[in-house]
């Protein structure tokens, strides 16, 4: 499954979603058609680091892969373009991730893969 | 265009929760086979088996077949329907669609999930592929966790306090007593789910339908005359509808269009207004998802879910009774052949057959089943046919 990751690369490191030629709407993730006006012409768009928590959840029952990070932050974040970002919120106090706190996007090590423990990286955000 | 009519003949299913001594097959062929003992011919037409992981909680694709031949069907056509957690219903819908063609008399629909074999978290792993593997399940985003948000996200912005969110999973417990194929019998107040342990803060381990094995059937016939002077249930309405994948992709995280959608076309082809309705069986398997899918078909308004079942609104003695046997909280939820159950459900209502859980003589009861949260909706209703 590595090669999933690695495809999306981009996407993971550096939060390029896309962004609608005909009517400017943004998306992260990226889509293929404009939610907004239907337009199929969707570019690749680097989105914007920093946004606001819209809501957010404290998971205890972690998938394969996060036994190790339980309990950890799960936010849907609101860029500064309108695009929302599902992301896990670290490094910050738990008084501090509430909604509407204004957080910022870093790259951290999501998860470790296979057998031979390929890490993958991606985003994450921290409380500004 | 519709050129037949669709009839529910007979149903079939197992108890719902830990089958270690039964496989996928096992459990499938004993709900199958109890249906298909109402069945007035040799064969039904095709089969269509709804199920959402077989591939990874049993190592086991290629289901149509399997089943078709342990059931000594060998020669029908034979499909698997995947629609995550609204398989069952999805199986349902395209066997009705194939029935009421006429391209086919009559329908086998068995709906089975085999979950305990799985370690819990192996389980999680398999229900949040409903969602996204690049976008949700890479962040660490279980399927519970999605519900999470969602929930304090309809808590802060409706006002619903943790007690009146507390309230469906009590009804569903209340019916879940009387209920012989539930997988929990017990009942269970506001407090013991407010004191639950967490999952997805805020949701907690009472708010989130629980882990089982099972399997239900139904078999649907295109002419009543072929049904042999049994009791017969109308399938009036059916529709399937989708939302935007991922509930974060949403502008309107609370509004459940496809909900709405499917629930609105079901009743219209019934020609069926609410008060009609004798119960509906709705799909909670988070409590949040209850009270959303509630407010979508419009038996509550926006934010009041959870306080009208609070206030008795959907309680078994009501008007409008929810899940008569306990729901996906009490009765379980192996998720693809959930949808199926709740239609048992209701031809066990139609035709009296409820024992203790039967409500008072209801013409009409429809059923809700939906994938991911309100991503696919299953919508179904049923009426008496004679």
């Amino acid at each position: 499954m590595a090669i999933q990751s690695w495809r999306i690369r981009d996407r993971y490191y550096r939060l390029v979603g896309s962004r609608c030629a005909s009517c400017g709407a943004e998306y992260f993730p990226p889509v293929y058609r404009c939610r907004e006006c239907g337009s199929d012409k969707m570019k690749d768009k680097e989105m914007p680091k920093t946004g606001r928590i819209v809501t957010y959840t404290q998971l205890h029952e972690p998938l394969p892969g996060f036994e190790a990070q339980v309990p950890f932050y799960l936010a849907l974040v609101e860029l500064e373009n309108g695009a929302r970002v599902l992301t896990q919120v670290v490094d910050s106090p738990d008084e501090a991730v509430k909604t509407g706190a204004k957080v910022k996007a870093t790259v951290r090590r999501a998860k470790v893969e296979g057998e031979s423990g390929q890490i993958i990286y991606g985003y994450k955000f921290i409380v500004a | 265009m519709a050129r037949s009519k669709a009839y529910v003949a007979s149903v079939g299913f197992t108890k719902v929760g830990d089958h270690w001594e039964k496989s996928l097959l096992d459990l499938a062929v004993e709900a199958g086979s109890s249906a298909l003992k109402g069945a007035p011919k040799a064969k039904p037409d095709v089969l269509i088996v709804g199920n959402m992981f077989s591939a990874v909680g049993a190592s086991q694709e290629h289901l149509g077949a399997m089943v078709a031949g342990a059931l000594g069907l060998t020669g029908i056509p034979a499909f698997k329907v995947e629609a995550a957690c609204a398989s069952g219903a999805s199986a349902f819908n395209v066997a009705c669609s194939l029935v009421k063609s006429g391209s086919v008399g009559s329908a086998l629909v068995v709906g089975v999930e085999k979950m305990r074999d799985l370690e819990p978290e192996e389980a999680s792993q398999a229900l949040a592929m409903a969602e996204s593997a690049e976008y949700t399940q890479f962040v660490g985003a279980s399927f519970a966790a999605l519900n999470g948000l969602l929930a304090r996200y309809y808590m802060e912005s409706e006002g619903v306090s943790r007690d009146e969110l507390s309230s469906i999973p009590v009804i569903d417990h209340a019916n879940g007593v009387t209920a012989e194929h539930a997988q929990f019998r017990k009942a269970i107040t506001a407090d013991v789910v407010s004191r639950s342990s967490m999952v997805a803060d805020p949701l907690r381990l009472f708010d989130c339908a629980p882990v089982g094995d099972g399997a239900a059937a139904a078999l649907i016939l295109g002419d009543p005359k072929a049904g042999a002077g049994k009791k017969l249930v109308g399938v009036l309405g059916g529709a399937v509808s989708t939302n935007e994948f991922s509930v974060y992709e949403r502008k309107d995280m609370l509004d459940f269009r496809a909900t709405r959608d499917a629930f609105g076309s079901a009743m219209s082809q019934a020609g069926l207004s609410l008060p009609k309705l004798g119960a509906l069986e709705v799909h909670d398997a988070f409590s949040v998802v209850g009270a959303l899918s509630l407010e979508a078909m419009g038996l509550s308004k926006r934010g009041e879910g959870c306080r009208d079942a609070k206030a008795g609104k959907f309680d078994l003695r009501s008007d409008m009774p929810i899940n008569t046997f306990g729901g996906l909280k009490a009765r379980g939820h192996p998720v693809g052949a959930t949808g199926v159950y709740q239609i048992a459900e209701a031809f066990l209502q139609l035709t009296d057959a409820a024992g203790k859980n039967q409500v008072d003589r209801p013409d009409y009861v429809a059923t809700h089943n939906i994938g991911g949260v309100d991503t696919t909706a299953a919508v179904h209703v049923f009426g008496r046919a004679s």
